[in-house]
């Protein structure tokens, strides 16, 4: 089977010269440093597929060797059943690549332009690729920056534009390296729209992305994979791969002051219960952790019975972030 | 407390400086580059010389004159560029510009500062260039009958009015595109035409001559040349006559004049700049 | 194959255009890049002059001088833009984040430094232009024309060679960081020295301008000279135009295949060494 994306212990080691030591008078030594390690991925065709991790995890040299820009030093990767290092060519006519907080472009030329001069590098008639682009500048609100030169453009907007240059040349299988990197609510919010209806759209278009951002990897890929120091730690669902931390689902209530909140305790489908007084509010606060939600019902029923009134209810369940931490021993950020 | 400040900007631009120009490859190679340059636009004299005249032996004072003007028109073409190419460079390739813009310090030190290497390198290429007139092509020039005190004055002032033209170009920088290498090129070639570098001002016509008197970089090319050729002067030069103790008046009084002309530009630049968005704008296409 | 070619067509246009309007958005080039470059070709036209005051073999030719320094200053334009706007160029792209999106495109590289090299002969040909025009009204320039389709044909072979030489180059450059910038700005000069830029190169030697000659303008001035002014042709001319014209078809063939292969060869050194997208070197 033809995988969009497949790698075999894919292994990335880039040289680097060490700074010269003036008292040692050591030469510029030389020094190997692993971006990536025997990573092994399969991403099947109309997945959209996460990459999580933190700085320097290796996410964004994974993406320049599928994007055929860099070279494995060892294993192997594919790009719809094209290896990176001997077919570059059939690969780039069905890729494009966005990356957050790039410039692209000229900044005398204006955005219609810049994304019309990139439509030319992949063969699209001009009258078509004007209209593939204004309809995609209406789609990201900004058809009235159409005509502004880019350089005068904000960074939202700027970043919109390139989103669009990646996606105007309708590859069957785009690399988004953080697209949504520094941009505000709103803007990320049309962005990640896009994306998601795009690859939904039409069958057998593949997305791989690379986010930092958690909420932002569990509101749109199907799978994802946590890559930290250069190589794969998980890949699965996001719902399967935070089961991986917890089966049960966490209740906080706040209700208020409870004289004897270990009448609660006995309820059946609660795994544990912690409680906390908050005297100067007049209140508790109630921490459950249920197997089985059902419980919900008979836990609500004991506090009214003890003449409480309950002002919030919140369920939390498991992030990503715990997933990472459990994973990785550290935070993302 | 402000001059200490000054300082450390002035050493740390410099330091900057010199690590862009220097450290993209080893010191002999660089050494090698830093010269070459320089010594080809002799040669190029050289050879316009020898085809016209059929040697440097022939008419050897007005050859000395040409070799000489050329030689310290080094540091005009050097530090005219390193000054306003900090403007461009920073802004448009390492895009730096709106950092140190914003920053506390003297921007007027950090520009001097990151010029220093340029002169630096432009000394070493006019001492060769110097080096290879006297020893290879006979410039007469001699040690012992320099005039050392003149030499050191007006090389001083003359390195000032440069840096203070180059700062003037650095705010004109700051408003234009990507052809700001235009802007030293044309104004090094204004004053390679109409300062006496490479032929007498006495060739141009009368409002080109009364051009060449109102730039200083005339005045201190001849004090150069009055330097280290006392004792051979070109006649029908248009400056012969004059004193040395004139020569240096006329350089300090122009090099002031300059220096504030060159403020004033500069912060007109810089308004203008600001006023437009021009502060970090990039223009490559 | 059809379809290649007109990606390959499609990304030439593509790439010219911004060199195109980029002229006309940015005014402030007509003057940078037409009148002040003049004063230095105006600089040597006076040395002459001033040579021409002395008594010297070469005295009764000096009309002439001007006029080649006037040529000569008119072909720096093409030469600099090769430099800068050819064979550094992709180190710019590079810095400017517009490479990557480039090697990841699938039209052939050769599309995006011709649509380069198009765009970069346009407004040079204005800067070339205007010396011309502006030297011979103020330095009253005469010319002696040789066959008109002779000089078509060096102009075009010279051009065609040289930016083939500004891709071979840029190939070159690719993966380099500020060594590129040094190495433009480091033909500058010498190169005026070696392909007389400002004299006749014949003077400098067979050996050296034989040498000289494998950049294409050395021979491509020469030409034009001879073919510009016939009545010193023979004294102040190198080579027979005849014979300068096949080695400029030569260098033209020469310059296109080394830089189609050498793109190759480049490329995959940088995505070998990681440079092809290494900013800030």
């Amino acid at each position: 089977m033809n995988y969009a994306v497949e790698t075999k212990d894919l292994t990335r080691i880039f040289r680097v010269k060490k700074r010269r030591r003036r008292r040692s008078g050591s030469k510029g030594a030389e020094q190997d440093v692993t971006a990536l390690k025997d990573v092994n991925l399969r991403i099947e065709e109309g997945e959209l597929f996460g990459l999580l991790g933190p700085n320097g995890a290796g996410k964004t040299t994974l993406i320049k060797i599928l994007c055929t820009l860099l070279l494995p030093t060892s294993g192997k990767a594919y790009v719809a059943g094209n290896d990176v290092e001997k077919d570059p060519y059939p690969i780039r006519r069905i890729i494009n690549m966005v990356s957050g907080g790039e410039t692209s472009g000229y900044g005398l030329l204006t955005t219609r332009e810049n994304l019309w001069m990139f439509s030319q590098f992949y063969g699209i008639p001009s009258k078509e690729a004007k209209k593939r682009i204004d309809e995609m500048l209406e789609a990201f609100g900004i058809w009235d920056k159409r005509n502004a030169k880019v350089r005068t453009l904000s960074t939202g907007e700027r970043q919109k534009a390139n989103v669009i240059r990646g996606f105007m040349t309708d590859p069957s299988i785009i690399f988004l390296d953080e697209p949504t990197l520094g941009l505000d609510v709103n803007a990320s919010r049309i962005i990640r729209k896009f994306i998601s209806d795009w690859v939904r759209e039409t069958s057998g278009r593949t997305v791989l992305l690379t986010t930092h951002y958690m909420m932002e990897a569990d509101e749109l890929c199907d799978r994802l994979a946590i890559i930290d120091e250069g190589g794969i730690v998980a890949c699965d669902t996001p719902r399967n791969l935070k089961r991986t931390v917890s089966k049960a689902s966490s209740l906080m209530f706040e209700v208020d002051y409870l004289r004897d909140p270990d009448k609660l305790k006995g309820i059946e489908g609660i795994q544990n219960f912690t409680y906390k007084h908050n005297g100067q509010m007049n209140r508790t606060l109630l921490t459950f952790i249920v197997q089985d939600e059902s419980a919900v019902a008979d836990i609500v029923s004991r506090i009214v019975d003890q003449g409480a009134k309950i002002h919030s209810l919140e369920k939390r369940e498991p992030t990503l972030e715990d997933v990472f931490v459990s994973l990785v021993g550290k935070g993302l950020a | 407390m402000a001059m200490k400040e000054n300082l450390r900007t002035l050493l740390g631009a410099g330091w900057l400086g010199w690590q862009m120009e220097a450290n993209w490859t080893d010191p002999f190679l660089f050494l090698v580059y830093s010269v070459a340059k320089p010594v080809s636009g002799a040669l190029i004299l050289v050879f316009m010389y020898i085809v016209i005249l059929g040697g440097v032996a022939a008419q050897s004072t007005a050859f000395a004159y040409i070799f000489l003007g050329n030689a310290f028109f080094i540091y005009v073409g050097q530090v005219l560029f390193g000054v306003t190419w900090v403007i461009h460079e920073d802004r448009e390739h390492f895009q730096t510009l709106k950092l140190i813009y914003i920053s506390p310090i003297s921007f007027y030190y950090y520009i001097i500062g990151r010029a220093g290497s340029k002169i630096l390198i432009a000394t070493i290429a006019v001492v060769v260039t110097l080096l290879f007139g006297v020893f290879a092509l006979g410039i007469p020039v001699d040690a012992f009958t320099m005039d050392w005190g003149l030499l050191i004055l007006c090389l001083t002032v003359g390195m000032a009015c440069l840096v203070s033209i180059g700062i003037a170009l650095a705010g004109i920088t700051f408003l234009t595109a990507k052809h700001s290498g235009g802007i030293n090129e044309g104004i090094a070639g204004l004053f390679y035409v109409f300062c006496g570098v490479v032929f007498p001002i006495t060739q141009l016509p009368a409002w080109g001559q009364s051009l060449g008197y109102a730039i200083p970089v005339t005045y201190w090319l001849e004090a150069m040349r009055k330097a280290l050729l006392p004792a051979q002067q070109l006649q029908g030069t248009g400056l012969q006559g004059i004193e040395n103790i004139w020569l240096v008046a006329l350089l300090a009084v122009s090099a002031l004049f300059f220096y504030f002309l060159s403020i004033l530009i500069f912060r007109l630049g810089d308004y203008l700049a600001r006023r437009a968005g021009k502060i970090d704008m990039t223009t490559a296409y | 194959m059809k379809e290649y070619l007109l990606l390959n067509l499609r990304a030439l246009k593509g790439r010219a255009y911004p060199r195109v309007v980029g002229g006309t958005r940015e005014l402030s080039w007509i003057f940078f890049d037409t009148v002040l470059p003049l004063l230095t070709v105006a600089a040597y036209v006076f040395v002459y002059k001033y040579l021409g005051t002395f008594e010297g073999p070469q005295q009764e030719y000096i009309a002439q001088f001007i006029g080649y320094v006037i040529l000569g200053g008119a072909m720096t334009a093409y030469w600099m833009n090769v430099l800068w706007s050819m064979a550094a160029q992709f180190y710019w792209e590079k810095e400017i984040g517009n490479l990557q999106l480039y090697m990841i495109a699938p039209m052939s590289r050769m599309a995006v430094l011709g649509g380069m090299a198009l765009g970069g002969m346009f407004y040079t040909s204005v800067r070339a232009i205007s010396t011309i025009v502006i030297g011979v009204l103020i330095f009253g320039v005469t010319f002696s024309l040789g066959p008109p389709i002779y000089l078509v044909l060096v102009f075009i072979l010279t051009l065609i060679a040289l930016y083939g030489m500004g891709m071979l180059f840029a190939s070159l450059y690719m993966i380099y960081g500020r060594e590129a910038w040094h190495m433009s700005s480091l033909l500058t000069e010498p190169i005026y020295l070696v392909s007389g830029f400002y004299f006749p190169v014949r003077y400098l030697g067979s050996i050296v301008a034989l040498s000289a000659s494998i950049i294409p303008i050395t021979l491509g001035l020469d030409a034009l000279r001879q073919l510009m002014f016939t009545e010193t042709a023979g004294i102040h001319g190198f080579l027979p135009v005849e014979v300068e014209l096949v080695a400029l078809a030569v260098l033209s063939v020469l310059f296109l295949f080394l830089a189609r292969h050498s793109l190759r060869f480049m490329e995959n050194l940088g995505r070998k060494t990681g440079r092809l997208t290494m900013r800030w070197q």
